[in-house]
C-alpha cells in the first residue's frame, strides 16, 4: 500500500517537476505562470491592457497572414458555386435594383427631412461616417462568435462602436487595439440588441443563439400574438449601446419561439463599415456656427434640389415607359376589335345559313308528308270535309298527318 | 517511405513540424467550423499535445506550447492564460500517463485522454462562467469533447508514419 502511494507521489514529482535536456522550464512552473496571467487578465490593469493590445496586433495579422491558403482554398469554392447560379442571381438582381433605386430617392429626402427635423429639435447632431474596414480573422468559432477588424483606436473606434454590413446590423466592437479590433457579431450568445418589431411596434430583446440567428426574448406575453411571421426588427436605440432605426432581420416563428434571421450573413463578410461619430453644432450658439449653419442648410436645400431633380428625371423615364407601353396596347385593341368585327360577319352569315338549312328541313317534311296524307287533307266534292289546297289549313293538316281539327 | 540525410535543412523542419502545426493551428483554428456543419467542432491542439508530451519528442517545447496557449486566447478572445493553462495541463496528464506506463496501449490512451479533455473542458467552462461571466453553451463544449476524442485514434496513426520517418 505504501510503496503504490510512493509511486503515484513519484509518478507525479516526476510530471510535474521532470526536465528533459530540451525543456526549459518545468510544467509546475508553466502552470503557475498561467494561473497568474489569468489572474492579471481578471484585473484589467492599463499595463496589462497596453500589453494586450501589443500582442493582439502582432497575433491578429500573424493569424491573417497564415490563414491565407485555407481562407484562398474556402473562397475558390464559394466561388465556383456563385458562378454556377450567376445568370439566376443576375436577374433577380436586376429586378431588386430597379426597386431599390425608387426607394432609394425616398431614403435619401426622408434622411434629409430627418436631419433638418433634428436639427430643431436639439442643438447639436451626430454626423455618421462610416468607414470601411477589412475582416482580417474569422474564425467561425461555435464558442464565441467575433471577428477581428483592420480598424482601432486610430481611426477613432471606441468600444461600443457600431458595425455594419451595408445598412445592417452586424454587431459592435468590443475590444479596442491600435490597428485592430474584436467586433462581438449578434449571433453571439453575450450579444444583446433592444429591437422594435414592425408591424405593431413591440419592443423586445433579442439575444444571439450561438449559431446564425438569434432569440427574443424579454417580451409581454399579450405582446407576442401581435408578432408575426416575417415581420421586420430593427434596433430600438434604448439603452444607447445601438443606434435607432438600423434594420436588423426578419422575424421567424418555428414552433412558437420566435427567432431572427439576419439581413446579414455573418459568415460571408469580408468587409464591413464602422461607424464613426462626430458630434456637430449647430447655428444657435456662436456667430460662426450660425453661418456654417447658413451654409449647411444651403447645403441641405441643394441636396434636397438635386434629389428631386432626380426623382423628376426618374419620373419622366417612367412616363415615357407608360407613353410607350400605352401606344403599344392601343395598337394591340385596334387589332383585336379588328378581329371581333370579323368573326361577327361570319357568325352572321354562318347564323342565316343555319336558318335557311331549318327552313329547307321544314319544306322537305311537308312534301313527304304531303305525299302520303294529301289524299286525307283535299277536299271533294261529294263529302267537303277537307282543305283547299295550298291554304295553311291544308298544310297543318299534313303536318298533323291527315288529322283533322274536327277528329 | 520518407527518408532524411541528418543535418539536412528540410530535415530540421521536419522534425518541428509538430511546434510548426501547432502554431498554424492556434493561428488558423484549423477546425473545419466553415463547412456550417451543426455541432461539429474539435480541438486539434489538444489531440496533437497530448500525443506529442506522451511521447516525450524532444522537439516539442513546453515553453513553445505555453505561448501558443496565449495565441490561442488572443485569437478566440478568451482571457489571456486559459489555453496556455489548458495546454500545460495536457502536457502534465500526458507525462504522468507516461511515467506509470510501462507498456504503452492505444486504447488506454485513448481513453485516458477522454478523461484528461472532459477534465480541462470542465475547468475551462468553469472558469469562464464564474470569473468571467462568460454565455457559453455548454453543448458545444459536450460535442467538441466528444469529436475531439473521436479523433484521437486517426490522427494517432498519421503521427505514429511521422515518427516512423524520423526514426528511419
Amino acid at each position: 500500500m505504501a510503496s503504490s502511494r510512493d509511486d503515484f507521489v513519484i509518478a507525479i514529482r516526476s510530471a510535474f517537476l521532470k526536465k528533459t535536456t530540451k525543456q526549459k522550464f518545468s510544467l509546475l512552473t508553466l502552470i503557475f505562470v498561467s494561473v497568474f496571467i489569468i489572474f492579471l487578465s481578471n484585473l484589467n490593469l492599463k499595463i496589462i491592457k497596453d500589453l494586450r493590445s501589443v500582442i493582439n496586433e502582432i497575433v491578429f495579422r500573424s493569424s491573417f497572414i497564415v490563414s491565407i491558403p485555407e481562407n484562398f482554398l474556402i473562397n475558390s469554392y464559394s466561388k465556383i458555386i456563385e458562378y454556377s447560379s450567376f445568370y439566376n442571381d443576375y436577374e433577380l438582381n436586376k429586378i431588386e435594383l430597379e426597386d431599390l433605386k425608387s426607394k432609394e430617392i425616398s431614403n435619401k429626402i426622408i434622411i434629409s427631412e430627418n436631419k433638418e427635423l433634428k436639427g430643431l429639435i436639439e442643438d447639436y447632431s451626430f454626423s455618421s461616417n462610416k468607414i470601411l474596414a477589412k475582416v482580417i480573422v474569422d474564425h467561425e468559432s461555435p464558442f464565441l462568435k467575433t471577428i477581428i477588424i483592420n480598424k482601432g483606436s486610430f481611426d477613432n473606434l471606441k468600444i461600443g462602436t457600431n458595425i455594419y454590413d451595408k445598412n445592417y446590423l452586424v454587431g459592435r466592437v468590443i475590444d479596442v487595439n491600435f490597428k485592430s479590433s474584436r467586433v462581438l457579431l449578434l449571433s453571439d450568445l453575450n450579444s444583446t440588441v433592444p429591437i422594435s418589431i414592425t408591424p405593431g411596434n413591440v419592443q423586445a430583446i433579442v439575444i444571439g443563439n450561438g449559431k446564425n440567428a438569434g432569440e427574443i426574448k424579454y417580451i409581454k406575453d399579450n405582446l407576442i400574438e401581435d408578432i408575426r411571421d416575417q415581420s421586420m426588427a430593427y434596433t430600438s436605440g434604448t439603452g444607447s449601446i445601438y443606434k435607432s432605426g438600423i434594420p436588423v432581420g426578419k422575424i421567424n416563428n418555428a414552433n412558437n419561439q420566435f427567432l431572427i434571421n439576419f439581413y446579414s450573413d455573418f459568415d460571408q463578410l469580408k468587409y464591413v463599415f464602422v461607424e464613426i461619430d462626430q458630434e456637430q453644432e449647430t447655428a444657435a450658439q456662436t456667430i460662426n456656427n450660425e453661418s456654417i449653419d447658413i451654409v449647411d442648410s444651403a447645403n441641405t436645400e441643394k441636396i434636397k434640389l438635386e434629389i428631386l431633380n432626380e426623382e423628376l428625371k426618374i419620373l419622366n423615364e417612367t412616363n415615357d415607359k407608360f407613353i410607350e407601353e400605352n401606344q403599344f396596347l392601343r395598337s394591340q385593341i385596334n387589332d383585336k376589335s379588328n378581329k371581333v368585327l370579323e368573326l361577327q360577319k361570319k357568325i352572321d352569315s354562318q347564323n342565316k345559313k343555319i336558318s335557311q338549312s331549318i327552313i329547307d328541313q321544314k319544306e322537305l317534311e311537308f312534301l313527304r308528308l304531303n305525299l302520303i296524307y294529301s289524299h286525307k287533307c283535299q277536299t271533294r266534292k261529294l263529302f267537303s270535309t277537307g282543305y283547299k289546297v295550298g291554304t295553311q289549313e291544308y298544310k297543318d293538316c299534313v303536318l298533323r298527318k291527315g288529322k283533322k281539327l274536327n277528329d | 517511405m520518407i527518408k532524411f540525410e541528418q543535418k539536412n535543412y528540410i530535415y530540421k523542419i521536419y522534425t518541428f513540424l509538430p511546434i510548426i502545426i501547432l502554431y498554424i493551428s492556434v493561428l488558423n483554428e484549423f477546425d473545419l467550423n466553415y463547412l456550417n456543419i451543426d455541432y461539429f467542432s474539435f480541438n486539434f491542439p489538444f489531440i496533437l499535445i497530448f500525443y506529442f508530451a506522451l511521447k516525450e519528442y524532444n522537439k516539442f517545447d513546453y515553453l513553445l506550447v505555453f505561448v501558443a496557449g496565449l495565441i490561442n486566447d488572443t485569437v478566440v478572445g478568451l482571457p489571456l492564460g486559459v489555453s496556455s493553462f489548458s495546454y500545460i495541463v495536457v502536457c502534465t496528464f500526458a507525462s504522468y500517463l507516461r511515467n506509470i506506463t510501462i507498456r504503452p496501449h492505444l486504447i488506454k490512451d485513448w481513453f485516458y485522454f477522454l478523461f484528461v479533455i472532459s477534465l480541462i473542458n470542465s475547468i475551462n467552462y468553469s472558469v469562464l462562467f464564474l470569473f468571467f461571466s462568460y454565455d457559453l453553451d455548454i453543448l458545444f463544449y459536450i460535442i467538441n469533447n466528444l469529436f475531439t476524442w473521436l479523433l484521437y485514434v486517426p490522427a494517432t496513426l498519421i503521427f505514429n508514419y511521422y515518427f516512423k520517418a524520423i526514426n528511419d
